[in-house]
């Protein structure tokens, strides 16, 4: 009999998840950032402009 | 929050990186142009803020097409060369992130059409995105080789859009610069579709050249350029450009035409370097640029 044994696997990376969850949260918060911004701008705009 | 690159229990969050290559970018680039031309060549003035918003609300529409697109057809894409490195066959992104990033994509242009101009707007960018995840590339792309040809409407949206985002209506000139769109696909991807013809046989998608061969698609290309040459220049004698415009689409529209009865009328053999395929692949790109870069210099400066 012989011993399966399942496909090897690298380490886990901790620092490249951690880089990568940081480095999304950041673009997150500059998306929600951005988009409060344009929506503030859009009403403004949309205040200014005759129908 | 949507994960990829699975680990054993843990896993790896999708980078943005990979995220931003589901949209297309160079797609959309062409479609963010049209749109902004289609826009800037309405009549009357639109405010800077909401006319950047409307550009934007397209730009993430065709983002979000790109991305549903690349997520139904990654098994596909996996048998291409030149698709095989994108983000979902190369496995550096799960196709679950894939789809709630196209479908969250598409709502949310949609609601941002909708706030920064008006319904029409939306509803139309509603139509252009369902069109072509639905019927081009669920539907037309995998059974028929006039795939394209029809799918080509989903392509000739944005400058109809951009105007109708600025006016709430629609008017015989955004019509005909989406005929034109309409009838400039064919001649552009049967010429790409001509020098991978190889990629699409392998993955079994019926393009032209595959399904009906090189002299059949040569003929084809030949006769699409002639009629979408007489539509690009058609807005002029009708009246609704100026001489800048016309002179533009007059010479550009020959070159193409000289372009495509090159590669309408020869014969390939064996290692053949699909030069004048290329080229011609490679000028219909600058071709819609400099045209549409036209209809909106006529405009501001009609001669």
């Amino acid at each position: 009999m012989t011993d399966e044994t399942p496909p090897e696997q690298p380490p886990f990376d901790e620092a490249e998840y951690r880089r990568r969850q940081r480095s999304r949260a950041n673009l997150m918060g500059w998306i929600l950032g951005g988009l409060a911004f344009l929506f503030f701008f859009i009403t403004m705009a949309r205040m200014v402009v005759p129908k | 929050m949507a994960q990829s690159l699975t680990h054993g229990e843990t896993a790896l969050p999708a980078d943005w990186r990979d995220l931003f290559a589901l949209t297309k970018p160079r797609v959309m680039s062409l479609v963010v142009f049209t749109a902004l031309c289609g826009l800037l060549a309405a009549p009357g003035n639109v405010h800077p803020v909401l006319a950047f918003s409307s550009i934007l609300a397209i730009a993430l529409g065709a983002g979000a097409s790109g991305a549903l697109n690349q997520w139904y057809e990654a098994g596909l894409d996996a048998k291409m060369k030149r698709t095989a490195g994108r983000p979902l066959p190369a496995g550096r992104l799960d196709p679950q992130t894939a789809l709630q990033f196209g479908v969250g994509l598409a709502a949310f242009s949609v609601f941002l059409m909708l706030f920064a101009a008006n319904w029409q707007a939306a509803a139309l960018l509603t139509v252009s995105i369902l069109f072509y995840v639905f019927v081009y590339t669920m539907w037309l792309k995998p059974r028929t080789p006039q795939n394209i040809v029809i799918g080509g409407a989903a392509g000739a949206f944005p400058p109809l859009i951009g105007w109708v985002a600025a006016t709430g209506s629609v008017a015989p000139l955004p019509v005909l610069l989406f005929l034109l769109i309409f009838l400039w696909t064919p001649p552009h991807f049967w010429a790409l579709a001509l020098f991978v013809r190889s990629d699409y046989a392998a993955a079994g998608i019926p393009m032209m050249p595959v399904v009906a061969g090189e002299t059949s698609t040569r003929r084809q290309i030949l006769f699409y350029a002639l009629i979408m040459a007489a539509s690009a220049i058609a807005p002029w004698p009708l009246g609704y450009t100026g001489a800048l415009y016309g002179w533009a689409a007059v010479v550009l529209s020959a070159v193409f035409v000289l372009l495509s009865v090159q590669v309408g009328t020869r014969r390939t053999g064996e290692g053949d370097g699909m030069r004048p395929e290329k080229r011609l692949f490679a000028y219909s790109i600058a071709y819609l640029f400099i045209l549409f870069g036209a209809v909106v210099a006529d405009h501001w400066w009609p001669l």
